[in-house]
């Protein structure tokens, strides 16, 4: 068998390809650092987030490897090799990123979830205590609605009983007992007999245990100005005195001596004179608490 | 060109040869430009490992506009492959620190008690 020359070299040139495409299959080749890397990154997304979070894009990322894997078997050494590789490379890290962007959204998600229970829970206590403050407020106005009843009703006994005279004017509830009832004349010291009006009237005042007593003492015009302003004020005293022993908080209740100064009737006639001689025992309009 | 019809079957690698046959990546170019685009628009630039790959991606498109204009088209294929994977990562870390960016703010409106949260979260590597 003879072989012509250019037989000869196809076989030749046959056998060096099959040799160099021996070696390009054969798996001691160094694989290019693109590869490497890819092989590496695809490996911390498998063990990362990727696989709980966002499987779908793990496997596209496995799909480029094995891509990267098969060129890298055909041709080791090539540009497509390495193209391929980092195309792995990038596909594995976005893989393990979306799967972080995952975890964040969700982590978003449940803080505003937490934050919607907070505000609604908020907002119950808020309720509650608004419904604790309306409840609070309307035992209050009953009470005060209450207690202006009693008052009411005990002053109008004091007036029924002829004990006092009752009036309600802008300055408060005026009670005036005459000087005549309460003292020996020019005198500031309390009659045994008016204990009585006077206790009736404490028992009054004291169911207005939120406001303030004025007790005023007055004359008529006979004599000086500075007897009767010093009788006036020793007589709205001993007043204030008697309605504090009887229970009338002291620091609710202040006296003045006005003497002569607001008559109430003339003064040139006996029984004028006789009114002008009164206490006036003021319950005072409006004082804040 | 019997040997030369056998190698272009058997090997891949030897590539070189096969050029000039491979039609323009004219799609693949648009499609690198969009992802190009996209990455600009969620804000990339602000973000810096989405940056660097942002611009690894605007580099390669346009390596891959020379390579078609030299007629080397299978490797502008290629090339115009990697930069949309640049481009796609460059959106996803822009994302991921926006998406960052609100949980933390979120987490923090709820108050102290929200700080106490285990943090497993790791840095992105390359």
């Amino acid at each position: 068998m003879t072989f012509s020359s250019l037989n000869i070299t196809r076989i030749g040139q046959g056998l060096l390809l099959a040799t160099t495409l021996t070696a390009a299959g054969c798996a001691t080749s160094q694989p290019p650092k693109e590869l490497v890397d890819a092989r590496e990154a695809y490996q911390r997304s498998e063990h990362g987030k990727a696989r709980e979070y966002n499987p779908a894009a793990l496997h596209e990322a496995k799909v480029e490897l094995d891509k990267a894997e098969a060129a890298f078997n055909n041709d080791p050494d090539s540009d497509a090799t390495r193209d391929e590789a980092y195309i792995a490379l990038r596909r594995a890290e976005r893989a393990e990123v979306e799967a972080n962007t995952m975890q964040w959204q969700q982590r978003q998600e449940k803080a505003r979830n937490d934050a919607n229970q907070n505000q609604a829970k908020g907002l119950q206590k808020a309720q509650s205590e608004l419904s604790q403050a309306r409840e609070q407020l309307t035992q209050e106005k009953a009470a005060r609605e209450a207690a202006e009843v009693k008052s009411k009703e005990m002053l109008a006994r004091l007036a029924a009983a002829n004990a006092a005279a009752v009036k309600v004017e802008p300055r408060g509830t005026v009670i005036t007992l005459s000087g005549g009832v309460l003292f020996a004349s020019n005198k500031s010291q309390l009659l045994p007999g008016a204990q009585t009006s006077l206790s009736q009237v404490a028992e009054a005042i004291k169911t207005q245990d939120d406001k303030k007593v004025l007790v005023e003492g007055h004359t008529d015009s006979r004599g000086s100005d500075v007897t009767n302003q010093a009788l006036s004020k020793a007589r709205a005293d001993s007043v204030a005195s008697y309605l504090v022993s009887q229970g009338v908080p002291p620091d609710r209740v202040t006296t003045a001596g006005l003497g002569p100064s607001r008559p109430v009737a003339d003064n040139n006639s006996a029984e004028g004179r006789a009114n002008n001689r009164r206490v006036e025992i003021v319950i005072q309009q409006g004082e804040p608490k | 060109m019997k040997i030369l019809t056998t190698s272009v079957v058997a090997g891949i690698g030897l590539m070189a040869l096969a050029c000039g046959s491979a039609p323009q990546p004219t799609e693949r170019l648009a499609t690198a430009q969009a992802a190009v685009r996209a990455a600009k628009e969620v804000g990339a630039k602000e973000v810096p490992q989405a940056q660097l790959h942002a611009q690894l991606a605007e580099e390669q498109v346009t390596q891959a506009q020379k390579m078609i204009e030299d007629g080397d088209n299978d490797r502008a294929e290629l090339v115009l492959r990697r930069a949309t994977a640049d481009a796609e990562l460059a959106v996803a870390l822009a994302r991921e620190n926006e998406s960052q960016k609100q949980a933390e703010a979120a987490e923090a409106a709820l108050g102290p008690q929200a700080a106490s949260q285990p943090s497993n979260m790791q840095a992105t590597n390359q």
